[in-house]
């Protein structure tokens, strides 16, 4: 009856060790099968400030994040017709106050407006109008174009002609633009063109596919200019889908299933546990009998 | 006797599948990561650093080179297009990276494409550790003109390629910014490639 107790034995042995080698190998296969991607939007937004009121003085441009009184951004000496570029900055509120130049950053602000930038939105802060009637204007910038199309805005800044009429080669962007006034966006074909201003300027523009621009209408020396801003720009030609970058000779070889070596590990022990049990009671004495 | 085997054979049994168990399940090919594990001191781009141009069309010259730091990339940069299926072209080597002449020059307004291979057949290739830069890294390209283009990091993405954000990669921004691509993620033997693409974002810094 010993025997039997020894086999029952062996055989519960043989179990543990195969349940055993078995979640070895589960747990590896679940080890080499994690990853992870990582996706969230950026929650950025785009400012920038600009002075475009021809008879006022230059100023000093504050931009303050809501609720800190210490500027993020200042602007000295900010003139007529500058366009500042676009700062990144987290989407949230904040406030632009305009100083006269070199006025200290504690005194009363001349003018301020308060801006909410969206995340992924991008926004022109202009000093507008003349300096009797200042204003600061929050625009929204646009940052998409049709695929291959230009878009863009005209921005009346100019004193000198109160009224303007503005066309791109034979399109028409504006029309009976008052001083201080913004049009709204047009869709264009991208080229080069001449710009007409009622019909005291012209300039040759580029307007780009996948761009968008604003053309300011500015007071110039001699009559009037075009300034031709750049808001956005993208790839002219979009890739379609994902880019092929690799051939594999670096990537992990799919571990190779531990299990095989797990079972000869677990049929050795088997083996080499029955054989020693047998072993065993041959290498006791035997008993005497007396 | 046979008993004697019996133990002898499984104690074998034993010491060989331990041996097999632990010289099979290593990641990688040794090669590889010794190779990965030496980062070559790049010294940093010297020259005028051009500021992003204002919000105008004054252009910049066209990218000859790029330099990265921290993760030992020197690379001239060849040009790329499109593919006749309207992919994107890669370059033929794998250890030069390339840029994208669809899109803006790096340091003008938009986001500036530059593509990398991650690994040849054999081994890694010039943006094998692209996925390991990290917020804040510095990217530097210089142009035809000697000038350099700085770049600052904002943030290392994985997609898988089935959903790749072309949007958010290729469109229209208001800044100067940089995406610098290569694959990552699983590699498919059957498809011959990897599921999905690695993409850091970088703006201009002023």
């Amino acid at each position: 009856m010993k025997t039997t107790t020894r086999t029952r034995r062996i055989i519960s042995l043989l179990a543990i060790s195969l349940v055993s080698a078995l979640c070895l190998g589960g747990a590896a296969a679940v080890a080499s099968a994690t990853s992870a991607t990582a996706s969230a939007s950026t929650g950025n937004g785009w400012i920038r400030l600009t002075h475009l009121s021809p008879n006022t003085p230059a100023v000093d441009v504050y931009l303050y994040s809501f609720g800190d009184s210490s500027a993020m951004i200042v602007l000295k000496h900010v003139s007529y017709g500058t366009v500042s570029p676009y700062e990144r900055v987290a989407a949230g509120t904040y406030s632009v106050a305009m100083r006269g130049a070199g006025a200290a950053a504690a005194s009363p602000a001349v003018l301020s407006a308060s801006v909410q930038i969206e995340p992924g939105h991008a926004y022109t802060v202009a000093g507008l109008g003349p300096e009797s009637g200042l204003r600061l204007a929050v625009l929204d910038d646009r940052l998409t174009t049709p695929p291959g199309q230009s878009v863009v805005r005209v921005i009346q800044a100019s004193l000198k002609q109160h009224v303007v009429n503005v066309t791109f080669g034979s399109v028409t962007l504006a029309r009976n633009l008052a001083f201080g006034a913004v049009s709204s966006w047009h869709t264009v074909s991208p080229g080069y063109e001449t710009v007409h201003v009622t019909s005291d300027a012209s300039s040759a523009v580029t307007l780009a596919a996948d761009t968008v621009h604003t053309l300011v209408v500015l007071d110039g020396a001699n009559g009037l200019e075009i300034d031709n801003l750049v808001d956005a720009a993208g790839n002219t030609a979009i890739p379609v889908g994902g880019v092929a970058t690799g051939f594999g000779g670096t990537a992990p070889h799919g571990s190779p299933s531990p299990v095989p070596w797990l079972v000869a590990i677990t049929a050795g022990a088997v083996l080499a546990v029955t054989g020693a049990l047998r072993l065993r009671p041959r290498l006791r004495p035997r008993p005497h009998r007396v | 006797m046979v008993y004697t085997a019996a133990l002898a054979a499984g104690l074998v049994a034993v010491g060989g599948g331990l041996a097999g168990l632990l010289l099979t399940q290593h990641h990688g090919p040794a090669a590889v990561r010794q190779a990965a594990a030496v980062i070559v001191a790049l010294p940093t781009p010297t020259g005028p650093i051009a500021a992003p141009p204002p919000s105008d069309l004054r252009p910049v010259a066209a990218p000859v080179s790029l330099t990265i730091p921290a993760i030992g990339v020197g690379t001239r940069l060849i040009r790329l297009g499109l593919l006749p299926d309207g992919a994107m072209q890669v370059p033929s080597s794998t250890s030069i990276a390339g840029w994208y002449t669809g899109g803006p020059r790096p340091g003008a307004v938009g986001p500036a494409v530059i593509v990398g291979h991650i690994d040849s057949r054999t081994g890694p290739g010039v943006f094998y550790r692209l996925a390991g830069l990290r917020r804040g890294d510095r990217v530097y390209v210089r142009r035809a003109d000697g000038t350099l283009a700085l770049f600052r990091v904002t943030s290392v993405r994985t997609y898988l390629k089935d959903h790749f954000p072309t949007q958010a990669v290729y469109g229209p921004v208001p800044d100067a910014e940089l995406r610098l691509i290569t694959c990552g993620g699983a590699f498919d033997p059957a498809l011959g490639s990897y599921l999905s693409n690695v993409v850091v974002f970088a703006i201009a810094v002023i």
